[in-house]
């Protein structure tokens, strides 16, 4: 295979990239700037993406016909299974990420990026105004594979970043493919207790309960210095006992004294190329917020239709640094619109069999 | 604990418990837009659950057992009688509850029920139990075996059923089993609909206040330890429905040497054949597919969730998919589809979308509005279910034969196939359907009412539940020759 460069790819794609890192890069954009770059995305995938214009044209949706974000039709997750959205043809693509699936029935949803350097600024500028919070490289302890392990995990790439970009030296990996390394964890934790200088601990939610678990059993705990943060995400994924959000982060300041204002939730999703974060989680459930290269709105999952303020529906994400498959992408995840962002209040559990009909999840033996 | 107005009603039936001894939860209930209801149900204590187990294993051997089998039909009979009247008042809390409960149709549930209950009466008690037992009196008493000796059936001392789903009326099955066995029962109240079970319990205990402490309905909240443990490990036997991870987790809590009886989550499918497809029938025959879709919202394990339409009739498959859809849209205005919650929108939604970017040709009739839709394909596709709520697939076939083969990877999950074939196919057809794992073959619009006396998922509904005693012939022949009248020398 011949090594990845930018000439590979379409001159449209070419054309695009630098105009949107420009607007990654700005302070911020109002309705009327963010609504124009959305409809040039719009464009450009309906006239290269062509599952997404198949979508579109059965809805009977043209760029013509789309004047805001709002108007782009929202593409269900599952499609990144069911088809290949891609302006780009794959074999050009510099990364694929892939969605984890938790069973082998369940076919992984893939999202193709023709360069990792938009999916990258965008996790960076995001990453440091919102975790770090413009604050100085500090050393990372991180609880996921690395990158060399998982090449097609998002969560992975998310975490190599970070420590690339905002880690010291002292940082590493404590969870690889073979288990986790709860010995060198816990004593990593009581180096950083002693030594008073802040750590930050970032990982998979289920590796947090393993730490906090593991503690319990031996009734240890320890108090990181102030500075300290934690940054959690991606739920438990039946890799661990389950928690309500409260008991979670009650236990984690218990066992890492780490206040909940410094325990960030960050929600992503392979499907996208853009995290959200909330501010602390003081209060459960948090409230979320996007970079401003994105926009969120709580709908009805069978029309569609925006829900009012406060009632529950379906997230459905814009993502402008998604330009390759669909920037607007329809979540199975409830949320409920709130003022400053959204509540996300987990994952609407498809259909419990509620009579004795058998249900989708439970033969694709997913339940 | 959420305090629970007086006014809710009550679910269960505690005999032997005053209301104020037990802890009251609240359920609340939107089926009907802008009507809410609570229903209390009761959370007993362990030692509670357990004095109810004793009280009930006691109560059924001192009386149930003591009765004639025609005497406990007869009296199943008159409560189910009571509940056939529509001026009963125990009729018209069902009727007025059921709907806010589930969200059903008020008419399809009021329909539904009759025609489940009907299939209880005393006649269809009677052939029930004689589907399983070839002398039924071998439930009263020892009858000659025909191998030599007398045999008896008895039931389980203490049944505990763990109910699911919100089909109304599903508790009856396993409730109507245990009485005929004249075991003491004790059924566990779905959380999704703890009415129907109260009510008939209530109308058994009228019927004959002798019976009220031979059964119990109890409650707890799915998947919580007590009192479950307790009631488990009391029981002879345990019957649990639900999916498999409810049916697991029954499983573990239930002693080794106790009988263990599940029934799993099921689909149904319907095949129809070229025959049936012409300008008359072929409506007809969309009509009565669209009932079976319709009645209790593809809830129920005899539900279709997949139709078979085979090429060659005067009407073609896809046209037949587009009548099925005229019907359940003219079935949706009659009897309109519940709201639906969220997690279930969900689940309608994301079936409706893997149709639409699926990547063999599909045609979906029925818009996001519609609360219905048909998805169309004129190629072949593993079997799968929908979402249920009036979503259903149509596949064109070139010959029913191969599609009822090819349901044989999903045996574990298959339960019903309506059929809709000439007389020469039918025991071909309906031989390669039970091969491929299939237990009930029925008419197009009987999906949802099974007859009384079926072998519910394949099984001998009455037979699992009970133990046989023998004696011997040899034990009669010595008995003989210990008797005060026996002579030394007779062979």
């Amino acid at each position: 295979m011949t090594p990845w460069t930018m000439e590979s790819l379409s001159a449209a794609t070419r054309a695009l990239v630098p105009e949107l890192l420009a607007f990654l890069a700005q302070d911020g954009c109002d309705d009327v700037a963010f609504d124009a770059m959305a409809l040039r995305l719009f464009t450009h995938q309906y006239a290269h993406n062509e599952p997404l214009r198949r979508f579109c044209q059965r809805r009977g949706l043209t760029p013509r016909r789309v004047s805001t974000w709002r108007d782009i039709p929202a593409v269900p997750i599952n499609a990144f299974k069911e088809t290949t959205l891609s302006c780009e043809p794959v074999q050009s693509c510099e990364r694929v990420f892939m969605t984890s699936g938790t069973t082998r029935a369940e076919v992984k949803g893939r999202h193709h990026h023709p360069t990792i350097a938009v999916w990258d600024r965008s996790m960076q500028r995001n990453f440091a105004a919102r975790f770090m919070r413009g604050g100085a490289r500090m050393p990372m302890a991180i609880l996921f594979p690395p990158e060399t392990e998982l090449g097609n995990s998002s969560l992975a790439r998310y975490l190599a970043l970070a420590v690339r970009e905002f880690g010291t030296a002292e940082s590493a990996w404590y969870l690889t493919s073979a288990g986790m390394n709860l010995p060198g964890l816990r004593a990593r934790l009581r180096e950083a207790e002693s030594s008073g200088e802040p750590l930050a601990v970032l990982g998979a939610s289920y590796g947090f309960v393993h730490l906090i678990d593991a503690m319990a059993q031996d009734g240890e705990s320890v108090r990181l210095p102030a500075g300290s943060r934690l940054l959690d995400t991606g739920g438990y994924k039946r890799q661990s006992r389950e928690l309500a959000p409260e008991d979670f982060y009650n236990e984690i300041t218990l066992r890492l004294g780490v206040p909940r204002a410094q325990c960030i939730n960050m929600y992503g999703m392979t499907e996208l190329s853009s995290q959200f974060y909330d501010e602390g989680n003081t209060i459960t459930p948090s409230i979320k917020r996007g970079p401003h290269w994105s926009r969120s709105r709580v709908v009805d999952p069978m029309t569609g239709r925006e829900m009012p303020p406060g009632e529950e529906g379906v997230l459905t994400h814009c993502d402008l640094a998604s330009f390759n498959s669909t920037t607007t992408i329809l979540t199975e995840d409830v949320g409920v619109a709130v003022d400053g962002g959204f509540l996300l209040l987990g994952r609407a559990q498809g259909a419990q069999a509620r009579g004795c009909s058998l249900a989708v999840a439970e033969f694709l033996g997913t339940a | 604990m959420s305090t629970v107005p007086s006014s809710a009603w009550k679910a269960g039936h505690l005999p032997g418990l005053r209301n104020e001894e037990v802890t009251w939860q609240t359920l609340r209930f939107d089926g009907v837009p802008g009507q809410p209801l609570e229903i209390a149900v009761p959370a007993l204590m362990p030692e509670q659950a357990a004095a109810l187990a004793r009280r009930v294993r006691l109560r059924a051997r001192e009386v149930l057992q003591t009765l004639p089998l025609s005497a406990v039909v007869e009296r199943i009979d008159r409560a189910v009688a009571r509940l056939l009247d529509a001026n009963d008042p125990l009729r018209q809390q069902a009727d007025e509850l059921l709907p806010r409960v589930t969200g059903y149709d008020a008419t399809m549930v009021r329909l539904g029920l009759t025609r489940h209950l009907q299939t209880f009466r005393a006649p269809q008690l009677h052939r029930f139990v004689s589907e399983d037992f070839s002398n039924p009196k071998v439930l009263d008493e020892f009858q000659p075996a025909l191998k030599g000796g007398m045999v008896r059936a008895f039931g389980p001392g203490l049944l505990v059923h763990h109910w699911a789903g919100n089909v109304p009326g599903l508790p009856l099955w396993s409730l109507a089993c245990g009485l005929l066995v004249k075991a003491g029962n004790i059924g566990k109240l779905p959380s999704a609909e703890p009415v129907f079970a109260t009510v008939f319990a209530r109308a058994l205990a009228a019927v004959d206040p002798a019976l009220d402490d031979c059964f119990a309905a109890v409650w707890w909240r799915g998947g919580e330890a007590e009192p479950a443990a307790t009631l488990n490990a009391q029981a002879d036997t345990v019957l649990a429905y639900g999916g498999q991870e409810t049916v697991d987790q029954i499983r573990a809590q239930v002693p080794a040497a106790t009988r263990f009886l599940a029934y799993g989550y099921k689909l149904g499918v319907a095949l129809v054949g070229r025959v049936a497809l012409d300008s008359q029938r072929g409506a007809a025959m969309a009509r009565l597919a669209a009932q079976d879709v319709a009645r209790f919202e593809q809830q129920g394990c005899y539900s279709p969730h997949v139709f078979y339409v085979e090429r060659g009739g005067r009407m073609d498959p896809r046209d037949f998919a587009q009548h099925l859809a005229s019907e359940l849209a003219a079935l949706g205005q009659r009897h309109p589809r519940p709201a639906l919650a969220l997690t279930d929108a969900v689940a309608v939604a994301k079936w409706r979308q893997s149709v639409e970017w699926s990547t063999s040709e599909q045609t979906l009739f029925g818009d996001e509005a519609s609360p219905w839709a048909v998805a169309f394909s004129e190629h072949a596709l593993p079997l799968s279910p929908t979402a249920g709520w009036r979503c259903v697939q149509v596949v064109a076939v070139d010959m029913l034969e191969a599609a009822a083969d090819a349901l044989a990877p999903h045996a574990p999950y298959l339960q019903t196939a309506g059929v809709a074939v000439e007389p020469e196919r039918l025991y071909p057809l309906s031989l390669r359907l039970a091969r491929a794992g299939i237990t009930r073959m029925c008419a197009l619009g009987a999906m949802t009412s099974p007859e009384a006396g079926w072998h519910h998922d394949g099984g001998f509904n009455l037979r699992d539940l009970v133990r046989i005693a023998e004696i011997e012939a040899s034990a009669e022949r010595a008995a003989d020759k210990l008797a005060p009248y026996a002579q030394e020398d007779t062979p």
